[in-house]
């Protein structure tokens, strides 16, 4: 087999004690990353580049050192998510919603250590993924033009109802929230300012990582302050219980086919230019709810809750490396990041990269495995480590908290205004989380949004004003299906789920794997 | 692991202190990762391996506003500063012309030298029928919607002024019919020329050279003055095909408006100077750099008139008042 | 009633965000979709989500007691106080006064709060600046 031999060419050229040790350094600094608020895989790959340059690496070993960042920055991510509720990075956002409640409830450390499992499962799914199937995949990203990407984002919103709380008006007041901010900057159609009030900082937009750092950090901060959880260590009593920190076999087993199928969803998304890992891991919940979600059990602590997204996400990483080696075309921001650095290490990504220099590539893919194993050992070990966090008292650990994610902020645009932004939209996050208003719809509202539409308005200035435009393909036709089927079901399956959740609330304490 | 860990913390910070006592600065308007980023990162590695700057040069991300936040920075508060110097582009010349940076002109900074240019090109999926620039305008001169036009930049942004400037100079009097799309970035626009859903593609050189080889586009126009050597001889320009445009994305910099006379020419010189070696040659090859060489008083001068040029055209299609 | 309030505050953001987005200029130069019609229909989903909220409330949340809402609303001067002030006195001492104030404020001893404020301060610039190299606000001493 051509593939094999080609690996092995590429394990040899990666196997040096200079690249493993690139690659243990570059997990480390990158799951440290991902679990600080505020520096996601993006920001981190592009600090260290200059490290890559001033060592003097090659074109391979600094490969290795920056995907292992990106690697370990999407490990990273969920653990701020399980034990403070805070997401590392954006697409850990829906690691949050079972992943903390897991903590709560005493099981932080099976929820670290489970979620490092599906973290390596979707990465190593993904890696393969990538080596057999990229020219194939390639052709499928070219299926989407702007009017699929526009019926794949409508698929994401309606299907957001599923996802998070009970009152279906919160969901989509807060997901219009999040799309109406998106829209805050210079319009990149027409170039007009929109909604900016002439002040030169709103131009670009607003920043979802100042979004997404003041929303859930910063609120969390004042609702320590209101309760002055402060001093009551025994307030979280539950959560400085860590329990074991190793998964039982049988959540194991229990999680496999979570695991199986969010790899799946979260590669297609993550190969889909635009779309990314926070589409992945979203899509790879609100599914895994979807099917699997009979008892109501998500969002209270579910240990599916916890693998689907993470494993969801770390394919999706792997599924972004696709488009960008291929064509040339950055999937998300990391690997917009990732692009610039192969430019500059005079390598052309493309349609002919895998040909014209196939030792890199080769050599980037067995870093990939390298980097994978050595998180997933990195990982579960440093389970307990991670968990004394818990062990500080809030009012020491909240502070901390607050004054990371501004200077993650601060550190990445060098900006007093960014800082502001940030405060408001903590206060925001507050008064939300009080009126019971789901925050991820927010998030994924300002993260989409204006791929969104300049997709739908792409679409219809080709067909020169004709909205049909929009259902004109099979592909978009099958996508608008699916989203109204996704949004219609939940409201009569919605209603059987509740009235069985009534008959047996009394009966049942609720254990979930 | 703890242990290891603080070894490599402690092997990264002895490199981050080792070259960390920075003299000069460089601004990049944009997060990091975009193409100013990368000017500042890529200029301050290759003056100091030329030992042209003693110590390592501090990049500074200063984003927002699409260069306009730090550009109202250096007006406002770095006026006097003698180590900084800014990223720009003709991005920057193209927003300071339609005025996108509010209250600030181009004269309120010393503009340096540049490091090279990126053409621009005009191109077709490989299966199209078009073969020539002009087969290409007269299609949009006959119907203009029944072509699409994708580019990297927002509408009045540089790729989409390019096809302005060459549809205008082609006899077509109202050039805003042409339909242009903008997508983020020349990567994704080339991909929807790929995928069919655009007729044609306006960008740089460098965003189109992986699918020209690859023989999935086809360069129907190279926006330069003359055709340019090594792989892209083939490259026919616009100008032999009887379209009198040139488009240069040029990449360089500017120092705040109150730097000493002194600092101004000791800038100017060090880039001078880097932009002549060889080492500057090997990066322009391979980021697919096309040479321009303007320095000082020439380049003062030529920012003004492509500032000028821009302003006009703006002006004959409306983008401004 | 919290949930009738918000419902009403909705309808009100989504006229003013219909009425912001009336005010945009168009260019010369737009497309067949404009501007303008996506975020109306954003104003449109808005206003529609806020009637729904307010014609049927959830249960009442627990709001907190004006001492407590003050002290929140302390915090949030003290970290715009931070923002505006970061650039001028710099990284390490405007960080050390706003670690030390929240950390108090969340019940610590005054001294114990300098002490955890000076040392939380010190550490994100030993991560940040000298480790992963980030440019900080400097101000007139130089850190």
């Amino acid at each position: 087999m051509d593939i094999f031999t080609n690996l092995a060419d590429g394990f040899a050229t990666a196997l040096t004690f200079q690249n493993l040790a690139l690659a243990l350094l570059g997990t480390f600094l990158g799951t440290m990353m991902g679990a600080l608020p505020g520096l996601g895989p993006a920001n981190g790959v592009a600090i260290l580049i200059p490290l890559a340059f001033t060592l003097g690496l090659g074109a391979t070993p600094s490969l290795i050192l920056l995907t292992s960042v990106y690697y370990g920055a999407m490990y990273g991510g969920r653990i701020s998510s399980i034990l403070l509720n805070i997401p590392g990075d954006e697409p850990a956002m829906m690691t949050c919603l079972d992943g903390h409640p897991m903590a709560l409830k005493g099981r932080a450390g099976e929820a670290l250590s489970l979620s490092g499992v599906a973290s390596f499962v979707g990465a190593f799914l993904a890696t393969w993924g990538l080596i057999l199937l990229a020219p194939q995949l390639v052709k499928f990203a070219l299926l989407f033009g702007p009017a699929e990407y526009f019926a794949l984002f409508a698929l994401a919103f309606a299907t957001l109802g599923g996802v998070s709380s009970t009152n279906q008006a919160k969901s989509a007041f807060a997901a219009m929230l999040g799309l109406g901010l998106a829209v805050i900057g210079v319009d990149t159609q027409t170039g007009v300012p929109r909604l900016t009030f002439g002040e030169v900082h709103l131009y670009d937009g607003l920043d979802f990582l100042v979004a997404i750092v003041g929303l859930f950090a910063l609120s969390e901060v004042f609702i320590f302050l209101e309760h002055r959880h402060g001093s009551a260590d025994a307030g979280k009593s539950a959560a400085t219980k860590i329990g074991r920190i190793t998964p039982s076999w049988s959540m194991l087993k229990a999680t496999t086919p979570t695991m199986l199928r969010s790899s799946a969803l979260g590669f297609i998304a993550g190969v889909l230019p635009g779309a990314g890992a926070s589409l992945g891991s979203f899509i790879s919940y609100s599914f895994e709810k979807r099917l699997k979600d009979r008892d109501g059990t998500f969002g209270k602590g579910d240990p599916r809750g916890v693998a689907a997204p993470e494993a969801g996400n770390n394919a999706a990483a792997g599924g972004a490396l696709v488009p960008m080696l291929a064509l040339g075309v950055p999937g998300s921001g990391t690997t917009a990041v990732l692009l610039a650095v192969l430019l500059s290490l005079n390598i052309t990504p493309g349609p002919l990269l895998f040909q014209n220099n196939a030792d890199v590539v080769w050599g980037l893919i067995a870093a990939l495995f390298i980097a994978n194993f050595m998180l997933l050992a990195m990982n579960i070990p440093m389970v307990g480590l991670f968990t004394r966090l818990l062990m500080v008292p809030p009012r020491i650990l909240m502070p901390i908290v607050a004054m990371v994610s501004f200077v993650g902020i601060y550190g990445i645009s060098g900006s007093s205004f960014d800082l502001l932004v940030m405060i408001g939209f903590g206060v925001m996050g507050w008064v939300l989380r009080k009126l019971d208003v789901p925050l991820v719809p927010i998030i994924l509202g300002t993260l989409l949004g204006n791929t969104m539409e300049n997709n739908m308005r792409r679409a219809v200035t080709i067909a020169n004003g004709d909205y049909g435009t929009l259902v004109g393909s099979p592909l978009a036709i099958s996508l608008w299906a699916v989203a109204i089927i996704g949004f219609v079901l939940p409201l009569f399956v919605g209603r059987l789920v509740k009235a069985r959740m009534h008959a047996r609330r009394d009966t049942e304490s609720s254990t979930s794997d | 692991m703890a242990l290891k860990f603080v070894r490599a913390a402690v092997t990264v910070a002895g490199l981050t202190l080792a070259t960390g006592a920075t003299a000069s600065e460089c601004i990049a308007p944009a997060n990091p990762g975009g193409g100013w980023d990368f000017t500042c990162r890529q200029v301050g590695k290759s003056l100091q391996d030329l030992g042209l700057i003693d110590s390592t040069m501090q990049v500074v991300n200063l984003a927002g506003g699409g260069g306009g936040v730090a550009y109202a920075e250096v007006v406002n508060k770095r006026m006097e500063e003698d180590e900084l110097i800014v990223a720009a582009s003709a991005a920057t010349a193209t927003r300071l012309a339609q005025g996108a940076y509010p209250g600030n002109t181009m004269d309120e900074v010393r503009w340096l030298a540049t490091i090279g240019a990126d053409y621009g090109v005009v191109a077709v999926a490989a299966d199209s029928a078009v073969q020539t620039l002009p087969e290409l305008l007269d299609q949009i001169k006959s119907d203009p919607t029944s072509v699409s036009v994708a580019g990297g930049s927002a509408v009045g942004g540089w790729d989409h002024l390019k096809v302005l400037i060459a549809a205008n100079a082609y006899g077509i009097d109202d050039v805003r019919s042409v339909k242009y799309i903008a997508f983020d970035g020349g990567g994704e626009a080339v991909t929807q020329l790929l995928a069919g859903s655009v007729q044609a593609f306006t960008g740089d050189i460098s965003e189109a050279k992986g699918f020209v080889d690859s023989g999935d586009i086809r360069v129907v126009a190279i926006l330069s003055p003359e055709r340019l050597g090594g792989d892209f001889a083939d490259f026919p320009t616009a100008k032999e095909q009887g379209v009198d445009v040139i488009g240069a994305n040029w990449r360089g910099f500017y120092a705040p408006g109150g730097m000493s006379d002194e600092a101004y020419d000791g800038w100017v010189a060090k880039i001078a100077e880097l932009y002549a070696s060889d080492t500057w040659k090997e990066v322009m090859a391979n980021n697919g750099l096309a040479p321009l060489d303007l320095q000082g008083a020439d380049f003062e001068a030529f920012v003004a008139d492509s500032v000028a040029q821009i302003q006009q055209i703006s002006k004959e299609i409306g983008i401004i008042k | 009633m919290s949930d009738r309030i918000f419902g009403a505050v909705g309808l009100l953001i989504a006229i003013v965000y219909a009425w912001a987005t009336l005010q945009i200029e168009e260019s010369f130069l737009s497309d067949a979709v404009g501007p303008k019609t996506f975020p109306l229909g954003i104003a449109v989903i808005l206003g529609l989500a806020s009637i729904a909220i307010a014609l049927k409330p959830d249960s009442e949340p627990e709001w907190p007691s004006l001492g407590r809402l003050a002290e929140i609303l302390a915090a949030v001067v003290v970290m715009v106080l931070y923002a505006e002030f970061l650039p001028v006195v710099g990284f390490l001492i405007a960080t050390a006064f706003a670690t030390t104030y929240l950390t108090w404020r969340l019940d610590t001893p005054p001294l114990q709060a300098v002490l955890i404020g000076t040392l939380t301060s010190g550490g994100i610039y030993v991560v940040f600046k000298l480790i992963l190299g980030l440019s900080l606000a400097s101000g007139p001493f130089g850190f």
